[in-house]
């Protein structure tokens, strides 16, 4: 038996991939549920609008329990309603107060869960002085604010690991020695195996987000062609980065462990499950390295808020500039592995004209 | 370089190939020179190791040599069978057919045609709708084979096409490659069956990436330095470092003539072993001399 | 055959996987210092036998003795198996593999290894070669001086100077006194065999020495310029064809209709009798069994 116990030791310890999923992941978890795992976020963006904007701004900065909770980041004397809850669509704020009218009016972003929570009691505190309405989700429901990321969560699925899985399939079986002899151009080749998964992730996710609707009741406030667009991104970003791991695995196993890396810290930490807001500075700034958390942004924004590119371009942006780089990046690596292999210091031969493709 | 004659002469001249590995380059293939014509089967010979499927990847285009020449027909007129099974073990044999047809752009009626005759002659149109993957090993390489030459190709290159093939499917691979052969294609494979080797038109036998001997498989004997003596009990001694069991009886090599029974009419197998056995002494005596570098 | 005695003796073995009869009836033996070799088609049934010897599949009919008692973990102790896969730790290096069998057969490391296999006694397994990975998988199942050897497949992809060095550790274990059980399909493996037998369909058709199989089967060799041709007319009309050189062959079956055939096909061509090999044996026995 001692020999079996020291040969499974020797084995793990060249198997690096295994060896960093011991070490990595009790880490990540520590990580995440020592620092990050908070429900509480201690202060709400707030906007003032209205003409009583500088006394209410006043007001609220001098009673101790609103002051620490609300940081005023806009205040509007010529601001209304409609402002309020464009503001609050935008994202920009969490909590806005409107005065000129009978009383004081709050609204609260209910999209924004835990700030919502956060804000309900912070308003309470205020008593009958203020009327407040909770918009985009009225009854604060977690699956209305779960479903819009969740449909990223399964592209990220999809995206990585199934389409690892496909790709590595193929070398492991060993026809990618044949695929490559095969007259293909590596373009084709590369595209043939993703358009199928990029099309699946498609269907899932408008199967998703109508089911949504159907059994939760999710509403759609915003533009579905942008959300569409927004999706289509960062499907490429996941598709890159399965294509990626695919390069990386020579086995299914290898492939999918790898993927667990680049799947578990985005479920944990790009703010569908705990909000960024609430981490501390060093471990948000790890969520704002990775691509679901802006798809998060932009599904939650078009879903829930009805945002609008105005509002949602830094997300966009991001995530576009992820995806050129991330799938360029993985493509050109997937395509070694199908083109001729040169012996090192040998000279690019001039091709007849057949050979060019 | 690679350049592409439709026509032929095909084949390698004194190719070079090397790879780059964590301890330094490794020269793969040292001044490989193989001709592969039309109408016959070429057979590459040679251990684990020995470069065959370093060689029949460079016909085939997919390594490009550091030294030397390639020629080749372009590379729609090629047909390659890998080492590794060749089919794609999810998909039905017929899907497996249709899939190559497609990359290959055959027109229905001509893809109906080859399908017929390739599953035909191989015996593998009563399991056309079975998945590849609950196949034989047997079965599964003659599917492989029949995918390689589905385009019907000029030059047909076949990795190991029988290693670890049963006896039975292997006889009627050979068929199917002598076939293709006589119906005027070249064909050339990597093969670590001496018996099989022994009936292409022209073998290549290869060691440690060097040649040890090109020419026709009768002729190899004439090619053995030394003599090679058949006994009945293994040779004592250091002798017997150089003997080998053939069937009930030992054969051994010595480098200079000897008493002893010599054996008129070595085998292919005889011969490489002999061929292996003089190289490495030579190895090991004549380091120094290796600048001449004698082709045999 | 003076102090033989059987170590491995099967009876009527019968073993079916649902509607599938794996084994029919196979009775087979092995004695002290023999080499059997196991030959047949994918699916005639050898894997399945070599389980039951090693105990790993149970029999629904007939007996499989080892050692004199049925297959058990302590007979399991007294045998060495190299599987085809040789069943090495690819991870490992070359020498914690030897620690491994060692310590799982419950002897000593030895302290005398072979020199190439000390050599590379700190590579891993993976970066090695195939033929040194055979050697190394030999000398892990002799550890334990084993007294029946099972070998599937022993030196499939292997140089010849590589498997007659093999060979050479078969006959001196078998010389020593062991018994050894191999299966295989190459030819020149089942040359060096004491006994054959040949299975198909889950039943054993032929056993006894090469010439014994073979016994009573001829071919007839082909010889003519246009071998290409008569290649083609004889296969065309379905016949086991093979080819030897230049020569055509065709075995089991009789001079004259080979000649109706290719007198048909206008080729001429030289024909004579000649013993039939080993693998157009198989080919007919297989024909046969399919057919029939």
């Amino acid at each position: 038996m001692l020999a079996m116990i020291i040969k499974e030791f020797r084995e793990l310890r060249r198997d690096k991939r295994t060896l960093a999923m011991l070490i990595a992941l009790p880490i990540l978890l520590l990580v995440v549920f020592g620092f990050a795992a908070n429900f509480t976020i201690k202060t709400l963006n707030t906007a003032v609008l209205g003409p009583g904007a500088p006394l209410a701004r006043q007001l609220l900065t001098m009673r101790p329990q609103a002051a620490e909770h609300l940081k005023i980041v806009v205040a509007d004397a010529s601001g209304d309603e409609g402002d309020a809850r464009g503001l609050l669509r935008d994202g920009e704020a969490d909590v806005a107060v409107v005065t000129g009218g009978e009383k004081p009016l709050v609204f609260i972003n209910g999209a924004n869960l835990f700030a919502a929570q956060s804000a309900k009691i912070v308003v309470a505190g205020l008593g009958e002085v203020v009327t407040s309405e909770i918009l985009f989700n009225p009854e604060l429901k977690t699956s209305w604010v779960m479903v819009p990321a969740l449909v990223g969560l399964i592209l990220t699925f999809i995206g990585m690991l199934i389409t690892s899985i496909g790709l590595v399939k193929e070398r492991q079986s060993g026809t990618l020695e044949q695929l490559a002899v095969l007259p293909f151009k590596p373009a084709d080749v590369i595209a043939g195996k993703i358009a199928p998964y990029l099309l699946l992730a498609s269907v899932d996710m408008v199967a998703v987000t109508l089911l949504a609707r159907w059994i939760f009741n999710v509403p759609f406030a915003g533009n579905p062609f942008l959300f569409a667009l927004g999706a289509l991104i960062f499907l490429f970003v996941v598709l890159g980065l399965g294509v990626f791991v695919s390069t990386i695995s020579e086995t299914v196993g290898q492939a999918i462990q790898t993927a667990m890396f680049f799947l578990m810290p985005q479920i944990l930490l790009s703010g569908f499950i705990f909000p960024l807001a609430a981490m501390p500075a060093g471990v948000r700034w790890i969520g704002y390295g990775l691509p679901l958390t802006y798809f998060a942004k932009i599904s939650q924004g078009i879903i829930l808020r009805g945002a609008g590119l105005a509002a949602l371009w830094i997300p966009f942006v991001v995530l576009t500039a992820m995806a050129l780089l991330i799938f360029s990046a993985a493509v050109l690596r997937f395509r070694r592995t199908i083109t001729p292999a040169r012996s090192p210091g040998t000279p690019v031969p001039k091709l007849a004209e057949e050979f060019q493709s | 370089m690679t350049s592409s004659s439709p026509d032929g002469p095909w084949g390698l001249s004194a190719c070079c190939v090397r790879f780059g590995t964590t301890h330094g380059t490794v020269a793969a293939l040292e001044e490989i020179s193989l001709a592969v014509p039309r109408g016959q089967v070429t057979a590459v010979v040679g251990g684990d190791g020995a470069g065959k499927t370093t060689l029949l990847r460079t016909l085939a285009g997919r390594i490009v040599p550091a030294a030397g020449e390639v020629r080749v027909p372009p590379p729609r007129r090629i047909g390659f069978l890998p080492s590794a099974s060749g089919v794609w073990n999810d998909l039905t044999v017929d899907e497996n057919v249709e899939f190559v047809g497609r990359a290959y752009a055959l027109g229905r009626s001509r893809l109906a045609a080859r399908r017929l005759d390739l599953l035909g002659r191989a015996e593998l149109l009563g399991a056309a709708g079975r998945l590849a993957s609950r196949l034989s090993g047997g079965m599964r390489r003659k599917l492989g084979f029949c995918l390689a030459l589905l385009h019907e190709p000029d030059l047909v290159i076949l990795d190991e096409p029988t290693t670890g093939v049963d006896p039975v499917s292997r006889v009627e691979l050979w068929r199917m490659i002598a076939e293709t052969a006589s119906s005027g294609s070249a064909v050339v494979l990597s093969t670590t069956y001496l018996d099989e080797a022994e009936r292409a038109a022209s073998v290549l036998v290869l060691d440690d990436g060097h040649t040890l001997y090109s020419g026709e498989p009768q002729s190899i004997a004439a090619a053995v330095p030394g003599t090679i003596v058949h006994t009945p009990v293994r040779p004592p001694g250091g002798a017997g470092e150089s003997a080998w069991r053939r069937g009930r009886e030992f054969r051994a090599w010595y480098a200079d003539a000897t008493a002893g029974e010599v054996l008129d009419e070595p085998d292919l197998e005889d011969a490489v072993i002999a061929l292996t056995l003089a190289r490495s002494s030579e190895g090991d005596a004549g380091r120094r001399d290796r600048a001449g570098g004698a082709a045999r | 055959m003076n102090g033989r005695r059987p170590i491995v003796e099967v009876d009527g073995a019968v073993k079916r996987f649902g509607r599938l009869t794996a084994v029919d009836g196979v009775s087979l033996t092995v004695h002290t210092g023999e080499i059997v070799g196991l030959l047949g088609a994918n699916g005639a049934g050898k894997t399945t036998l070599i389980k039951t010897i090693l105990g790993i599949e149970a029999l629904h009919g007939g007996r499989v003795n080892v050692f004199g008692t049925a297959p058990s973990r302590a007979t399991r102790q007294r045998l060495g198996y190299v599987p085809q896969g040789l069943g090495l730790y690819v991870q490992l290096s070359v020498k914690q593999n030897i620690d491994f069998v060692a310590g799982a057969f419950g002897v000593r490391t030895p302290t005398s290894i072979p020199e190439d296999i000390a050599t590379h006694a700190h590579h891993q397994v993976k970066d090695v070669g195939l033929g040194l990975q055979r050697r190394l998988a030999f000398f892990c199942a002799l550890l334990h001086r084993p007294e029946l050897l099972v070998l599937d497949e022993p030196t499939s992809g292997v140089d010849p100077l590589a498997r007659a060095r093999l060979w050479d550790t078969i006959h001196a274990q078998a010389e020593a006194g062991a018994g050894v059980l191999v299966s295989t399909h190459s030819m020149q493996e089942a040359e060096q065999c004491d006994v054959l037998v040949l299975m198909s369909s889950g039943r054993n058709v032929a056993s006894g020495t090469q010439a014994d199989v073979i016994a009573g089967t001829t071919a007839v060799e082909v010889r003519s310029p246009v071998w290409s041709m008569a290649f083609e007319a004889l296969s065309a009309a379905r016949l086991p064809v093979t080819l030897a050189g230049r020569a055509v062959r065709v075995a089991g079956v009789d001079r004259a209709r080979i000649a109706a055939i290719l007198s048909a096909a206008s080729v001429t061509a030289d024909l004579r009798e000649v013993p039939a090999t080993l693998e157009e044996k198989m080919v007919l026995v297989h024909r046969r069994t399919a057919t029939g």
